[in-house]
Formats: C-alpha cells, structure tokens, sequence
C-alpha cells in the first residue's frame, strides 16, 4: 500500500488541517471581504483559511517516508462517549434540573467512563463531589443558580 | 363523565394555580431577585444597576442580585429575560439599545414592547463631545465646520455595534449632513485609549467614560448632548447652546418579562422610586455625571411611552445610515 | 513628589490592620479561585463586587486587587498538577509544568512559580510606584499599527512553543487564529462561524478552549489502556528546590520579569503575550532547548515570572489614566466608580491615600502570597495522591461548573466537550495544543489591529513601516524569522550526508 510508506499522523493531521482551513476559507466566501481600506468581515478569515489548507498540504507531504514508529493506543470509545455525554448533559439540563441533580448525575457517569470504578465507587464520589461542589460554587461563591431547578417543580 | 371529571379537576387545578400566583404576589418577594444586565461586568451600566439594587434590596427585604449576561450587543441577555419565568424573580435593566436592537438586528428573537412589561425609567446619562488634545478646532462651532470642511478625513471612534457611541456618532453626522470614517472599538475603554493618546480624532461618549477626562485635560470637550449643562462641568456648553441640533441620552430602564402580576410590577416600581430618591444612589449617580429621573419617570407608563418613541426615532436612523448588526 | 513620603503614606494605609486584613481574604480568595478552574479572577471580582459595597474605598480596591494577582499565583497550580490552565498565561505554564508533575517535580514546579511570582510581583510593584506616569505616558504612543506589528513578531517568535514539528505548530496557530474569529465581527456586526447560534456571537470562551484543549484531552488520553499502565504521576521526589534548580531559574525569572513588566503597560493587550514571549525566548536561549517541553524548569519559571509582572503593571494604565487594559480592570473601573472614585488622571492627585495605598498593598499582597503558597505547595502535592480515576470526573465536574459560571452561556459548556474532542484527536496524531491557543487569543487582536490600523491610514500598508515603533518590531520580526531558519537550512545540509536516524 502506497499509504505505509507516509506517516499516517502527519496524513491525518494535514487532512484535518485542509479540512479546517477549506471550511473556514469556503464559508468566508458568504461575508463582504471588502477593500483594504475597509477590509471586510471574510478578509482574514479567507485568508488565513487558505493558508491553514496550503499548510495542511504540507504538514501532510512532510510525512512521506517517515511512517510511525511508535504503536498507538486504542482509544477508550466508552471514555470519550461517557466523557463528552456528560458535558452536553451539563449544558443541557443545568438550567431545567438545577445544579444539584445535574452534578450528582454528571459526577456519577464521569467516574464510570474509567474501567476502574466499580458503580458502588461511582455513586460514593458522586455525592462527594455534589456535596464539595455545592459548598464550594454554590454557597462559598454565591453562583446564581437554582439547587435544584423549574423541571423539577419547585 | 370522564370529561367532565377531568375539566372540572383541570379548573379546580387551574383555580388553585392562579390563588397561588396571586398569594405569591402578596409575598412577593420571598426569595432573591434576579437583575440580568447584558453587559459584561463593571461597565456604565451594570454601574447603574449594581446602585440601584443594593438599594432596592433594602427595600424589598430580598437580596437583589445583578447578573451580568453579556454579548450580542445585549440582545442575549434581553433575549434570556424574555423567556423567562414571569414570576417577578427575573428582571433586566437595559438601556437605550433596547430601542434600537429591532432595527439593528433584522433577525431579533424578541419583541422589546410586547416580550416585556416595563417597571419605569432610571437615569439618562448624558454624552460628551471629545477630541483628541491637539486637535484642531477648540469650540463646538469650530467643530461643526471642521467636520465639513474635512469629512472623511476626520476619524470617529465608537464603542462597537449598537453601543451608545455609534448612536451619537449617527446623529451627528446625520445633524451635519457628512461622513466621517468611523473606527469601530471592542467597547469604550479602549476608543478613549486611543483618543487621550491621540491616534484618533474624536468620539461622542457617555460622561461616564470622559468626564475624569475632561477634568485633567487629557481631552478636549466640545459640548454636553443635554438640554441643561453638566453640574460637574459647568463651563462645558450644550449642543444646542452651540447651534448643533444633537439630543441624546442613553436612558436606562428596568423590565420585567410579559404578563408579570401587577401587584409585583407595582411592588417593584415603588422599590425602584426609593431607590432612585436615596442619597448614596444621588451621590454615585452624580459622580457618573447623570442625575436619576424623577418619580414620575419611573414608572411602567412613562418607559413604555420612552421606549415606543425611541424605536421610532432610530428605526429612522439607523436604516438612514444603513447600518445594521447581523 | 517625593516618593519615599508617598509610599510611607502608602504604607500607613495598607498597614492599617483592617486593610491587611481585607488584603488577606483577597488573595486568598484569589487564590482559591485561581486554583479552581473555569472560575477566574473576572468572576470572582463580579459576585464580590456588591460585598465591597460596605467597606471603605481603599478596603475595597485593595481586596479586589488582592483577588486578582492572587489568582495569577493560584492559576498556575492547576495548569501544573492537572493540565488544566485556567487563563492564557497559564496555558504556557501547562507546558513544562504538567510534565514536570508527571515526573514527581510537583514541588519545584510550584515553588518556582511561587518564587518566580513573588520577584516579579515585586520588581512589578515598584515599578509601578516609582514610574507608573511616565511608563503609561509612554504606552499610549501604541496605535494599532504598533500592536498589529507587536503581535506579528509574537506569533513568529512563538513558534518555539513547538518541541515537535515546526510545520504542524504553524498550522496549529493558523487555526487558532482562525478560531478566534467565531463570533461577531466588530466592525460590521456580521456573525462569522456561529451556525446562526446568538450564543456564539461574542466567541468562543477561552477558558472552555483552554480546559477542552487541555483537560478534557488530556483526560481522555489517560482513559485509553487503562490497565495497561500507570497514568499518574510518579513518586514524588522532592517538595523543594535543588542548588541546581536555583541556578536554572534566576536568569529566567529576571528576563521573563522584564519582558512580562513592559508587556503588561501596554493597555491593548500586551499581557497576553507576556508568558508566551517569555517562554519563547527560553528556549531559544537554552543551552539545552530539547528539554522544553518535557519539564524544563525554565519553562516554568519564566513564564510565570512574566505573567505575574505583567499582572501588576496593567495597573499601570488604570490607575495613572484611568484606561483599563482588560476585563478585569474594566471590574476595576467599576469597582472604583461604586466606591464614589471616578479613575482617572487626577486619581494620584485626589485620592493620594488611596492611590499609594494600594501599591503599597500590592506588596504585601505578594509577601503575603508567597508565605501562603509555599506551605501549600505540601498539601497540593499531596492532592496528587488521590488516585487518578477519583480525580478526573472532578476534573470534568469543575470544568463545566466553572466555565458554565462566567457567562451563564450554555454553549461555552458545549464548547469544552467539542474542544476536548478536537484536542484529544489533534494530540493523537501529534499536534501540540499551545500554539493553537496562542493563535486563539491573538487571532482577535491581530484582525482587530489590522483593519484599524488600515482606516485610520486610509488603506496605506506603508504605515507599518513608516512608523518607528511598529517598523521595528516587524524588523525584529523578520530578524526572528532569519535567526529560526537559518541554523534549520545548515542541519539540512549537513543531514544530507546523514542516514536518518
């Protein structure tokens, strides 16, 4: 495969960059670029996209005969999905459920997105940290958010 | 019969609801209020309103807590209130961009005068005209001249899109019937950098931002966008005392979200006109160079009146200039 | 005036036992703040601002100040136990302080920066007593010009962040730029990359970019193959510095104090720059320059030494002319006109008690800082123990309160995970994520100053260089990017003769 002799870091990591670079150059192309007196919106944005792509070509071609040496991990899937669900759980529920539910549910998931942690180990650092989280954002900072918010009725 | 059941439960429940809301509404307030400035903290306005709700706070017996919700040029946080609960817990002070948000921003995910039931006016802070040290013209008749004889080569800063200093600057140029370039800034600190430093001509801003200014020379002042003259710059004329037809305030009111009990709106106006009658609140106010409105001023009917006709005045504007915010 | 008078008067206002007292709960709560992360000074300054109501002007501001260089000192230690930068200037700290952590050299990482911090606050403060006028006299011949060229040269000296590939920071700082332009265009108000979300209009949140980028990678990276290895840090060695780390980190912390100091005068955003223009000139002046990035102590202690000068001397514009050189001075603005004080020019001359007063807190604010953090530095090293898989759902927990906390802005909570995603696959196919953050907070700044830059000429690009302050720092610029790829040109001649390795 023609591919074995690039390192694939590099290939990826150029693509992403083209990628980027293609999409914030192209949706620039939408804003007025103006004059260079009066430069406009998509000016800078057209430019260094452009740039980043032209980049991105090179950061990819500066891997041909260099591929990995180093084996890579894989990635914990059951990490990230726990990881990131648990920030747009966050977001999504902090104004609705309140900041005790929310943090208690989020802590708890958080802590089972490691193999580690036994569901017994999750729930006790949970309220834990909902207990910490509370006395410290809650009460010491006077964060203004409800304890426990309008979906829950109260 | 089910349905019946069920409609009758449904009244009965509803009954309760509003016996509820309108007991709430004797209580109120039972627990802290919520004042959402869209203005990220420590600026002229959220300087308003942290005066005015320590006071308020007194009064009401409830803590009155400022939250700074900026962005947007304060549409997000306007936004926020107006979805919000209408129970009285959740207030905005906004100020004269509540006005000409509808016009700047054709795609406005609320409707100032019909999302939100107005509490009354506060203060209008008045505007300065002010230059860089050594410009040229030294009175506002020299001025006016020199913006038209020079045009574009005159250079104004403002403090970004729909802030009060680009109002100003609109007007002006609207009253002179010319263009200057303008020079946008990321809010007013930096412009008046600019300015007392001398890489830009001039700017029309709050009295707030320019008044320490103008006091220790750093800049020059043409005239005060008021009616009467400042009490703490007394020799600095008006704009009309000059021949320059520019009136501008940048009036500051407090609202609820619609549909808000009358009971509460009238609890709050109450607590809003002893603010606005209390010393400290008199004394800080001054030191911004403004004075609070009168009685009179601070109620709903006065701010709707206030807010209906301003959107008039600067739909006017603002599409005159053809500048808008999205 | 006679200084020595001014700054005994200073003194006897900041030694009244209730301001020292008001001084003590500033930086300590500074420094809780800025060891929490997400939470900043900003914010903190912002609840706190009604509390201030019923203190005396001077009690006030001296707290308020306290809060904020007291969370320049708190916000490294994040950045160097768990990755998890709170502000820019911590971001550089993250660097080699974090590897230094996984090393077992929690305890030097931290008491360089609590050493390097408490120079720089001091040589800050004087500084700030002795020259305050005449230094921010001399910060407004500064126009956009001049910074457009000021940040040019700090994003081409910058590409030192890299310990890898050259190419690939590059990029990284070409999308970091690209990054900083979400949101609304100031000049026209056309929202840019924001999908027609309002929340996106002022940007994204740098500090959900920051703990994303950082933390939340970093984190996801220490989830794969768990059992296959230890994440944590090794045995801790020692809490203290060695002879030889003395010797490492007195040059560094001397010209990372100077460049920091004259950064942080200039109000239109040159103490952004400070601790990554320190770490830059670092590693170009290190005899071993292949230790950046792997825990070189310089790499802690020049930085942080910036940072904190920097810190102090933004007050310089503030409390001399009344310009406020970042959000948490606009606070200060605020702070100061809810006391009845309008900042200004006349400040020094009005309010002499006050104006002297709190310099004069300022240093002992730090004396007090340093006596704080260094018993500290045992009970942080401490935290290290908690086993890894208890402390990261914290982690994740104070990432999205904190950042949730700043605006009230769901969408900057969105943000940390989308960031944590682009960093932890970035990372894996080896891109650092400094330079993109670099890029993140310059690219404003840089577009901003431009087109400004290019109205105020009436479209003449000749005004970069007719102009002497910026025609040299874009020479400067241009000498740095001759100086960077020469030594490169001769190792490719000479690897021509070389196998690869």
């Amino acid at each position: 495969m023609a591919v074995s002799n690039f390192s694939t870091k590099d290939l990826v990591s150029g693509g992403i960059f083209v990628v980027a670079g293609a999409y914030f150059a192209l949706e620039a192309l939408n804003y007025e670029v103006g004059t260079p007196f009066r430069m406009g919106p998509g000016f800078m944005p057209l430019f260094l996209g452009s740039v980043l792509a032209g980049l991105g070509l090179a950061v990819a071609a500066s891997g041909w005969k260099k591929p990995d040496t180093e084996e890579r991990l894989t990635p914990s899937w059951r990490g990230i999905v726990l990881i990131i669900g648990v920030v747009i759980f966050f977001g999504a529920t902090i104004r609705g459920l309140g900041f005790v539910p929310v943090v208690l549910v989020s802590s708890f998931v958080a802590a089972l997105s490691s193999r580690l942690n036994s569901p017994l180990f999750s729930i006790l650092l949970a309220i834990t940290l909902t207990v910490m989280c509370t006395l410290i954002f809650v009460v010491g900072l006077g964060m203004s958010v409800p304890w426990f918010g309008p979906w829950l009725g109260m | 019969m089910k349905k019946t059941v069920i409609t009758l439960a449904t009244g009965a429940l509803l009954a309760g609801l509003a016996f509820a809301g309108s007991a709430f509404a004797q209580d109120y307030p039972t627990k802290p209020i919520t004042v959402v400035v869209p203005f990220s903290a420590g600026g002229p306005t959220d300087t308003v309103a942290r005066l005015v709700a320590e006071v308020m706070s007194k009064d009401l017996g409830q803590q009155v807590v400022v939250q700074n919700v900026g962005g947007a040029g304060g549409t997000l946080g306007a936004g926020q209130v107006a979805t919000a609960p209408n129970d009285g817990y959740t207030l905005l002070l906004h100020h004269i961009g509540m006005s000409t948000a509808p016009t700047l921003y054709r795609s406005l995910p609320y409707d100032p005068t019909k999302d939100f039931a107005p509490i009354g006016l506060i203060t209008s802070v008045p505007m300065t005209l002010v230059a860089r040290k050594d410009f040229e013209p030294t009175t506002l008749a020299e001025l006016m001249d020199y913006i038209k004889a020079n045009g574009e080569n005159v250079t104004y800063a403002h403090a970004g899109i729909g802030s009060a200093s680009q109002l100003c600057g609109m007007l002006l140029m609207d009253a002179l019937d010319t263009q200057m370039t303008t020079v946008p800034y990321q809010g007013a600190g930096p412009a008046m950098t600019d300015i007392i430093g001398g890489q830009i001509d001039m700017i029309c801003d709050q009295s707030t931002n320019t008044t320490s200014q103008i006091k220790a020379g750093e800049v020059k002042a043409y005239g005060v966008t008021t009616p009467e003259r400042l009490a703490n710059l007394p020799d600095l004329p008006t704009t009309k005392e000059g021949g320059l037809d520019l009136e501008i305030g940048v009036w500051h009111g407090l609202y609820a979200p619609a549909g808000t009990d009358a009971a509460i709106i009238t609890k709050l106006e109450t607590a809003l006109q002893a603010a606005l009658a209390d010393e400290t609140v008199i004394s800080r106010f001054a030191e911004l160079g403004t004075v609070p409105v009168t009685a009179d001023q601070a109620t709903p009917a006065a701010l709707a009146e206030t807010l209906t006709s301003q959107i008039a005045l600067w739909k006017g504007v603002i599409e005159k200039a053809g500048v808008y915010a999205d | 005036m006679d200084i020595i008078a001014s700054l005994g008067l200073g003194f006897s206002v900041a030694l009244d036992p209730m301001n020292i007292l008001y001084c003590f709960i500033g930086v300590l709560l500074g420094t809780l703040v800025g060891v929490l992360p997400g939470i900043g000074p900003t914010a903190t300054i912002a609840m706190l601002l009604p509390i201030t109501f019923s203190l005396s002007p001077a009690g006030a501001l001296i707290m308020l100040a306290g809060i904020y260089y007291g969370a320049q000192y708190g916000g490294s230690t994040t950045a160097i136990l768990i990755n998890l930068p709170g502000e820019s200037s911590s971001a550089v700290t993250a660097i080699d302080g974090y590897q230094m952590a996984k090393q077992g050299r929690a305890g030097p990482a931290l008491a360089t920066a609590a050493l390097g911090s408490f120079f720089a606050g001091t040589v800050g403060t004087l500084l700030l007593a002795f020259f305050a006028p005449p230094l921010a006299r001399a910060a407004l011949n500064f126009g956009a010009p001049e910074y457009f060229a000021l940040i040019v040269l700090g994003l081409l000296v910058s590409i030192a962040l890299a310990h890898g590939s050259i190419l690939k920071a590059l990029a990284m700082i070409v999308l970091g730029l690209l990054l900083g332009m979400v949101g609304q265009d100031i000049y026209t108000g056309q929202p840019r990359f924001t999908f027609g979300i309002r929340e996106l209009y002022s940007g994204l949140n740098f500090v959900s970019v920051a703990v994303g980028i950082f933390g939340v990678a970093e984190i996801l990276r220490n989830l794969e193959n768990e059992k296959g290895r230890d994440v944590m840090v090794k045995a801790v060695k020692n809490l203290w510095l060695t002879k030889d780390d003395f010797k490492r980190i007195a040059a560094p912390v001397v010209r990372g104090t100077v460049l920091g100091s004259v950064l942080g005068i200039l109000p239109g955003g040159g103490h952004i720059l400070a601790s990554f223009a320190s770490y830059s000139a670092e590693k170009r002046l290190s005899k071993h320059p292949e230790e950046f990035g792997h825990g070189a102590i310089e790499g802690v202690a020049g930085p942080e030494s910036a940072n904190n000068a920097a810190a102090q001397t933004s007050f310089i514009p503030l409390m001399t002319l009344g310009i406020p050189a970042h959000p948490v001075m606009a606070l200060m603005v605020g702070a100061f006109i809810l006391q009845g004080i309008t900042p200004g020019p006349n400040v020094i001359n009005d309010q002499p008690a006050l104006f002297w007063g709190i310099i004069a807190s300022m240093w002992i604010g730090n004396v007090m800082l340093v006596l704080l953090n260094l018993p500290l530095i045992g009970l942080w090293v401490k935290m290290l123990s908690i086993p890894y898989r208890a402390l990261f759902p914290a982690i994740v927990l104070f990432a999205c309160i904190g950042c949730y906390s700043i605006n009230q802005n769901i969408y900057d909570v969105y943000a940390i995970g989308f960031f944590g995603v682009v960093g932890y696959v970035l990372m894996r196919f080896g891109c650092e994520p400094a330079p993109l953050l670099l890029g993140f907070v310059l690219g404003p700044l840089l577009e901003e100053h431009l087109r400004r830059a290019m109205i105020i000429s009436r479209g003449d690009p000749t005004v970069f260089i007719t102009r002497p302050i910026s025609a040299t720092l874009l020479g400067l610029a241009v000498l740095a990017v001759v100086i960077a790829v020469l030594p490169s040109i001769r190792k490719k001649r000479k690897e021509v003769f070389v196998e690869e390795d």
